[in-house]
């Protein structure tokens, strides 16, 4: 608390009206002196960056201090509701552990020993090595590992630089096979925010999904409106997971075999004429060929394999039918599991199909161009040299546009092979514990002539760079705006720094810029600061500056569903075929399963666990852990056991244990969790946790790194996604 | 006059906790402690037929108050429309409401050295806003309103949709925190959080009342400052004498 100024100490001091802060480059409009007595505050509207989906947030601010953030009313996605997480981003720009100036290495990679120097000092440094690489073995040789929308314009600077060597986690260790999976059968990805019309459905499904757990703000809203209009819900997991607390059906499925039960689904709903003729007539192609290829897929052949009773498979099946076509068959989000996981995609996406369901209330609505406008920029420079990550090569379906496969890059500088990656920039991403075998990160990492880190915090990987740059949190800084086309109002929300950045951090369109004049790249940063770069985006959108700023986002009109689309407004599936393909002619050309079938996983060895994660509502990833308010509500991740197994091994609830894989790997001493709630034949721990930055004073060692245990993992032959759900664990007692 | 309620709808609470975030930055809570807290019941059952529940606890801001005649100073008073406030300025910190609260609802803010608790953000109120945790809440669980305006949501939850206390026959002082759901939901979370048995209730009642004379005759007859101060010595007197 010393370090943050107590709010109502402050509010006793302040008085008259608060200037804005001359850090914020656009002004937001000042409001009437609000409920907090004679203060004036401030209410500078920005978006959240406490995880991804970016909500609408009010700042509350006297004096150039933030007071408190709220959710922002007018935001027409989040209409001021706002999750744990963005409600601590208080505690974020307040932690005490942050990165606070620019660091040199001065010891050994790993050992966390750094000299503090100038912004002038670190960008020269960091030039000169870039400059270095290239010489020595071309720009190809850099990497970059960048998360999030702000890392865009070091993602700029690095393509102009020469490099098309950028990857991260949010393809192949999250929803690559998903989106190529909706791609190949509705002509487009399922995108983010995900366009599943939870309010209006009349039964949701979701495998593996577990909302409530996972927050996403307006999902959840979305989800708790649905469930209280009388939408039924159906909860695939071998977990008992919040979602599944509030299922009318909790279907606790075999891990790895979610396949079988969409293909039994889909031969319930064929075989007894319960799907959408007319739409499938109208609009999709492959009808017969699905007909004929899930005949072999009854619900008994899929009761031996998932272990739910074919009785309720069909029972679901047909609560399905009759809701269709307002059944909201979740996509999912992080869908990396076994491997196969693009086809499973592909089956999720066939079944919203029969039901009618893609473009319909209460299902998958359209998404809704709005028209935005584009910085011109010079042709960026021909890399001589393809992709290093084997996108498009190995994995056919991993497009260029895509992020990326991180583990590609990892590999590649590990071997050399096609050529020498000898540097990497990582950008507000957690190397360590986002990307599976991080023995293999470590590894390759040993590797590398120069590695640049720009962070808000201390994370593991800063500990490696040899040079450490501190950037402002999303509080103190501009970012690109968000437009979002997957609402059923599109709209765009910005991001404007609520106070000037602390300590002598920077906001990164700032340290880009900077690294672009260096670099002789200014060209490509055409925009003089971020009023300029917004007013240049915004430009064709027709609104109000003003407005825009004061109420953070502005709305347009939307299309969500079939029957407001027009011929002006493009194909309805911009497939090869311009219809919905049951039958992928995408994957047939390839010589591919141009339909789903079921392919069986490894079972665990006798005395051993599948081990599967997930996530909690006050944490995101591994970036959150460090924050006082969160780690207060959840400062470890308990180790989830059934408790009649944990009785048979004659361990209890609340003891200490560590966890061994496959590999001999281990987990560090976690408490075991023994629950009624979860399968016999596996063990579930939230992701992100277990920090190992001793920097991070709170984070550190609090819980488990899952991430440590994935020493293996199931690549997706189409996507390059890596699937985890294959690692096996067993259970030591800790003594004492 | 209104008489302001909660409920809590426990089909669509997910037990994110933004709840007790948002309420802690509002106030300032020190970590460690809350003014709101999202509990869970646990899994019960066996599989598949399991069932678990959330359970957001707060202050009742409860119609026959515990913590009002154990308060040695009336730093604990009640406001017309039922919200249990707290002096600032009167309070000496002594913990006595912390002790009679059966629900557990209150703590000592170490920071400021006076007790605490949710008041419905009764400044948040006077301004037209809603608390802050039925603001910011995502599945829109909290529902805040006016008991005595039949055209209310709480109202109706609690009159028409069968919204209720969760209290026992010796903790019966009327909480105006209000639980909608499904019966076996509420049964879970009426065994898993009953209100604990207020261990002063009885004892304090009796010390509470001379205590508060003496106050009444110290505010009476002297400033209110060296009734703080006199107070401040008993409570560091008592703190001494407990170790």
């Amino acid at each position: 608390m010393k370090n943050s100024i107590s709010r109502r100490t402050f509010l006793k001091a302040a008085t008259g009206a608060a200037a804005i802060s001359a850090a914020a480059p656009v002004a937001a409009e000042v409001h009437p002196p609000g409920w907090r007595g004679s203060t004036r505050v401030q209410q500078i509207a920005t978006n959240c960056e406490m995880c991804i989906w970016r909500c609408g947030v009010m700042a509350e601010v006297a004096d150039g201090k933030l007071l408190k953030l709220q959710g922002n009313a007018h935001h027409p996605l989040t209409k001021g509701k706002l999750c744990a997480r963005g409600n601590a981003g208080v505690a974020l720009l307040n932690d005490p552990d942050r990165l606070k100036y620019p660091q040199i290495r001065t010891g050994e990679r790993g050992e966390g020993k750094f000299k503090r120097v100038s912004w002038d000092e670190a960008l020269d440094f960091f030039a000169n090595k870039l400059q270095d690489i290239k010489k020595k073995y071309g720009p190809e040789g850099v990497a970059l590992f960048p998360h999030g929308v702000h890392s865009g314009f070091f993602s700029t600077l690095m393509k102009a630089y020469g490099t098309p060597n950028s990857a991260e986690p949010a393809y192949a260790q999250c929803k690559g096979p998903r989106d190529v999976a909706y791609l190949l059968t509705f002509g487009r990805p399922v995108n983010s925010p995900e366009p599943v019309d939870l309010e209006e459905s009349k039964c949701i499904v979701l495998i593996g999904s577990h909302i409530g757990e996972n927050v996403f703000t307006s999902q959840v809203a979305a989800f708790s409106d649905g469930l209280a209009k009388g939408a039924k819900l159906i909860v695939v997991d071998p977990r008992f997971s919040t979602a599944a607390s509030k299922a009318h059906y909790w279907l606790p499925i075999k891990p790895g075999t979610d396949t079988a039960l969409l293909l039994a689904w889909m031969n319930v709903i064929i075989t007894e004429k319960l799907y959408d003729k007319e739409y499938l007539d109208q609009y999709a192609i492959g009808f017969k060929e699905l007909e004929a290829h899930v005949q072999q897929y009854t619900p008994e052949w899929a009761e031996s394999i998932t272990e739910i009773p074919a009785a309720k498979i069909r029972e679901t099946a047909h609560l399905m039918a009759d809701c269709r076509p307002a059944v909201a068959l979740h996509p999912g989000r992080h869908v990396t599991w076994y491997g196969n996981d693009t086809q499973r995609g592909r089956a999720m996406a066939i079944l919203t199909a029969l039901l009618g369901a893609y473009g319909r209330k209460g299902g998958i609505f359209l998404p809704t161009k709005i028209p935005q406008g584009k910085i011109p920029l010079p042709p960026m420079p021909e890399s001589e040299r393809s992709r290093a990550d084997r996108v498009g090569s190995v994995y056919p379906l991993a497009s260029e546009e895509a992020q990326g496969l991180t583990q590609g890059l990892i590999e590649t500088t590990l071997t050399g092979n096609p050529y020498p990656i000898k540097a990497w920039v990582v950008y507000g991403q957690n190397i360590f514990e986002s990307i599976p075998l991080p023995q293999k990160t470590h590894q390759a990492i040993k590797n590398l002539e120069f590695m640049a880190v720009v962070d808000v915090l201390p994370m593991e990987q800063t500990r490696y760079a040899d040079i450490v740059l501190p950037e402002a949190t999303y509080l103190e800084r501009y970012d690109p705006p968000a437009v979002v086309t997957t609402a059923k109002r599109p709209f765009i929300s910005v991001r404007q720094p609520a106070v000037a950045p602390m300590y002598e951090s920077k906001p990164g369109w700032w340290i880009a810029k900077q690294m672009a004049k260096r670099l002789k790249l200014e060209d490509y940063f055409p925009w003089t600061d971020p009023q300029d770069h917004l007013r240049r985006l915004i430009a064709p959108m027709k609104l109000s500056e003003t407005e825009l700023m004061s109420l953070g986002a502005v709305a347009f009109d939307g299309k969500p569903y079939i029957e407001d689309r027009t011929e002006n407004d493009g194909p309805l599936f911009p497939t090869q075929s311009g219809k919905i393909e049951l039958l992928s002619s995408v994957l047939k050309d390839l010589n591919l399963d141009a339909l789903p079938k079921y392919e069986a996983v490894e079972p665990p060895p006798a005395g051993m666990f599948r081990f599967i994660y997930g996530r909690a509502p006050v944490h995101s990833f591994s970036r959150s852990e460090n924050n006082a308010w969160l780690d207060d509500i959840m400062p470890e991740n308990p180790v989830w056991l059934n408790s009649e197994v944990a009785a048979q091994l004659g361990m209890h609830d609340g003891q200490k244990v560590v966890l061994e894989n496959q590999d001999g790997v281990k987990s560090s001493v976690i408490t075991l969790k023994t629950t009624p709630g979860i399968r016999k034949d596996v063990v579930f721990g939230v992701h992100g946790f277990g920090a190992q930055s001793s920097s991070l004073k709170k984070a550190f060692q609090h819980g488990f790194s899952d991430n440590a245990l994935m020493s293996r993992i199931a690549v997706d032959p189409l996507t390059g996604g890596t699937g985890m759900r294959v690692n096996f664990v067993r259970i030591h007692a800790e003594k004492g | 006059m209104a008489r302001y309620a909660m409920v809590i709808d426990q089909e669509r609470c997910v037990g994110c906790h933004s709840c007790a975030v948002a309420c802690r930055s509002e106030w300032d809570v020190p970590v460690g402690f809350a003014r709101t807290r999202v509990q869970q019941t646990g899994v019960q059952g066996t599989m598949p037929e399991c069932s678990a529940v959330f359970h957001v606890a707060q202050c009742n801001q409860c119609e026959r108050p515990s913590c009002i005649p154990v308060c040695p100073t009336g730093a604990t008073w009640q406001e017309p429309n039922g919200i249990v406030r707290i002096n600032k300025e009167l309070c000496i910190g002594c913990g006595s409401c912390v002790a009679a609260c059966p629900y557990g609802a209150r703590y000592i803010n170490a920071d400021k050295g006076k007790a605490d608790k949710c008041d419905f953000c009764s400044d948040r109120l006077t301004q037209g806003l809603e608390p802050a945790c039925v603001a910011t809440c995502p599945g829109k669980a909290k529902i805040f309103g006016d008991l005595e305006d039949p055209k209310s949501n709480v109202f109706n939850l609690v009159y028409r949709e069968g919204a209720r206390r969760i209290e026992t026959a010796q903790t019966a002082i009327g909480p105006n925190v209000f639980y909608a759901g499904k019966e076996e939901h509420l049964k879970m979370a009426s065994i898993a959080f009953p209100p604990g048995r207020s261990r002063t209730i009885a004892a304090v009642s009796v010390w509470g009342a001379v205590a508060k004379k003496l106050v009444m005759l110290a505010v009476g007859a002297t400033f209110l400052g060296q009734a703080v101060a006199f107070f401040h010595q008993l409570r560091t007197g008592e703190h001494q004498f407990e170790e």
